[in-house]
């Protein structure tokens, strides 16, 4: 065999192995989109078919005919997702400032702490958080779901520092000679320069939230409250054997953050590098 | 007047970091610290005003509890096998899209998509691939001329279907091991290529010690989640057949949201911070003998 042959050979082997990967990951995506199609009829025939027989909407119909609440929770999942992200943008910036910018004994064996706390399993926060909210009327609200992202986040924080700490000190000392003081410093020349942190940080936040189950599910009980995520799940015990519903409800909790990716892909990866998670 | 500047300059540096100690305080430090406290008395509900000590009677209760010590098994299982099976995944994906082919970036979306799926709709996804009768997966292995088989309803099947999940979402993870793989510098492969080595030996020679401080974060964090393991058991199989799937996680929501005894869930997450604690110091101790840092003697 020539070099050549054999280099073909190796690239085809290689396209072939991806190929089959590819399938066992993007099959299920696939076989829910097949299975919102279909009818009702249709996903009971044994074995299944691989394709619907016609492209049929009627499952949606049927989804908002089951749960009227459905147009809400997405709304609700949007509104919570949006103040989240205002709230994460604000505080963990200038918060992160405080951690880059300055240099005292305070910030030196405070930022460690920080730091642990990233570390803490969420679940042994589980009861103790829970018993918190009670106690503050806050059961039953978004408040616990939005409040915390307003008084910075461990990750975010990390993020943010890690980006300023990148930006050079030269800049700072211009500003004050032009008599600026920290806040300007902060708001006039760090800022600005940080768009991409920003924009990355935006994108993180808004994915994180959307995609966050167990917060929504212990604290909101109400479900005209309930965010798409709980939602769906009260969506399985309805109707658990109306298989195209589900996978439609399935789609359009995917939507908004695959349509997110598609757009923002760069920035989702440069999230996931500097944190090492999506949430 | 010098040391007037330093101390109105720390103020502005603890307003700046105001709000992180207002949440750090208020929703880290007040809730364990009450927490905590919780766990030595017989409180039964998170507001309750009376309530008695009771020392380490949860403690003690909590080891006769009868799911207790079926959780912590199940929970031991997705630690023992989830991790090193998740983690192996991940790397064999990482490398596999580090391939360099043409058009290698259209496969990593695909392959990361999953991960960005909400795990409600993951679940819902898993119900329709795993059902026995309407699945698709029983109805592609059929064609190999294998026979049903209920995934979700077994009791020996249910924590590999939840393996396999955590193998499904795992774009993360696949992340970093492509990043650090990208940062193993090719004069390296060079070298033993000179040598005559082969790609395996190249693999386990200059590869893996080169990426190992990622293993080691990715081991972490999995070890993490996986002692954590509750969504997934929850949303599947409601912990399943026969609390085939019931984790240790579980069993504190259980305690607190069902049996309403909150101290009791208490002890339990203490006992468990302590477990997680304990396991990622071991981890990182053992990890000074293997994880090989560059620039270091």
């Amino acid at each position: 065999m020539s070099a050549s042959t054999k280099r073909l050979f190796s690239q085809t082997g290689k396209y072939a192995l991806l190929t089959v990967v590819l399938a066992l990951f993007a099959g299920p995506l696939a076989w829910m989109l097949s299975t919102m199609l279909k009818t009702k009829a249709e996903t009971y025939k044994a074995p299944p078919s691989l394709l619907p027989e016609s492209l049929n909407f009627e499952s949606f119909n049927r989804l908002f005919e089951v749960q009227p609440l459905m147009w809400r929770w997405i709304g609700n999942s949007f509104i919570i997702s949006i103040l989240v992200v205002i709230g994460v943008i604000l505080s963990s910036s200038i918060v992160a400032y405080g951690f880059s910018r300055f240099s005292n004994k305070y910030k030196n064996r405070l930022f460690p702490i920080v730091l642990m706390t990233m570390m803490i399993p969420p679940s042994v926060m589980m009861i103790p958080s829970y018993v918190l909210f009670t106690k503050l009327h806050w059961v039953d609200t978004w408040l616990p779901l939005i409040v915390p992202a307003w008084l910075g986040g461990a990750y975010y924080i990390f993020l943010f520092r890690q980006f300023f700490m990148s930006i050079p000190h030269e800049l700072d000392e211009a500003t004050y000679l032009d008599g600026g003081n920290r806040w300007t410093v902060f708001s006039r020349v760090i800022l600005p320069l940080s768009k991409p942190i920003v924009m990355t940080t935006v994108i993180f936040a808004f994915v994180n939230t959307w995609l966050d189950f167990l917060g929504p599910f212990l604290y909101i009980k109400n479900n005209e409250m309930f965010t798409l995520s709980v939602g769906l799940q009260l969506l399985i015990g309805q109707t658990s054997q109306d298989f195209p519903a589900l996978a439609a409800g399935a789609f359009i909790s995917i939507v908004p953050i695959g349509l997110l990716f598609l757009f923002a892909q760069r920035y989702i990866v440069e999230g996931v590098m500097l944190t090492g998670s999506k949430g | 007047m010098k040391n007037r500047l330093r101390r109105y300059d720390t103020s502005v540096f603890f307003l700046f970091i105001a709000p992180w100690i207002i949440g750090f305080t208020l929703f880290f430090l007040i809730p364990f610290g009450t927490s905590v406290f919780y766990a030595f008395t017989d409180a039964r509900l998170p507001g309750a005003v009376d309530y008695d000590f009771i020392g380490f009677s949860n403690f003690q209760e909590m080891l006769n509890n009868p799911t207790f010590g079926k959780s912590l098994l199940n929970t031991l299982y997705f630690v023992g096998v989830g991790v090193p099976v998740v983690t192996a995944g991940m790397l064999l994906l990482g490398l596999l899209l580090n391939m360099n082919v043409k058009g290698i970036a259209l496969y990593r979306t695909f392959y990361y998509l999953p991960t960005l799926v909400p795990i409600v709709a993951t679940v819902i996804i898993w119900r329709l691939v795993f059902n026995s009768e309407f699945g698709i997966l029983n109805a592609g292995l059929s064609v190999f001329g294998i026979g049903k088989t209920d995934w979700l309803g077994s009791e020996g099947l249910i924590k590999p279907v939840i393996i396999l999940l955590q193998v499904w979402i795992s774009g993360s993870g696949v992340l970093i091991f492509l990043a650090a793989l990208k940062n193993v510098p090719k004069h390296l492969y060079e070298a033993v290529r000179i040598d005559g080595a082969s790609r395996l030996r190249a693999f386990f020679t200059i590869t893996l010690p080169m990426i190992s401080p990622s293993i080691l974060f990715v081991v972490i964090i999995q070890t993490m989640y996986n002692f954590q393991m509750f969504t997934e058991a929850l949303l599947l199989t409601k912990g399943g057949p026969n609390y085939a799937a019931y984790t240790f996680v579980y069993n504190i929501y259980k305690s607190a949201f069902t049996d309403l005894q909150f101290s009791m869930a208490m002890a339990q997450s203490i006992f468990l911070f302590a477990i997680i604690s304990l396991v990622t110091f071991v981890l990182m101790k053992l990890s000074n003998r293997f994880v090989y840092y560059e620039g270091e003697k």
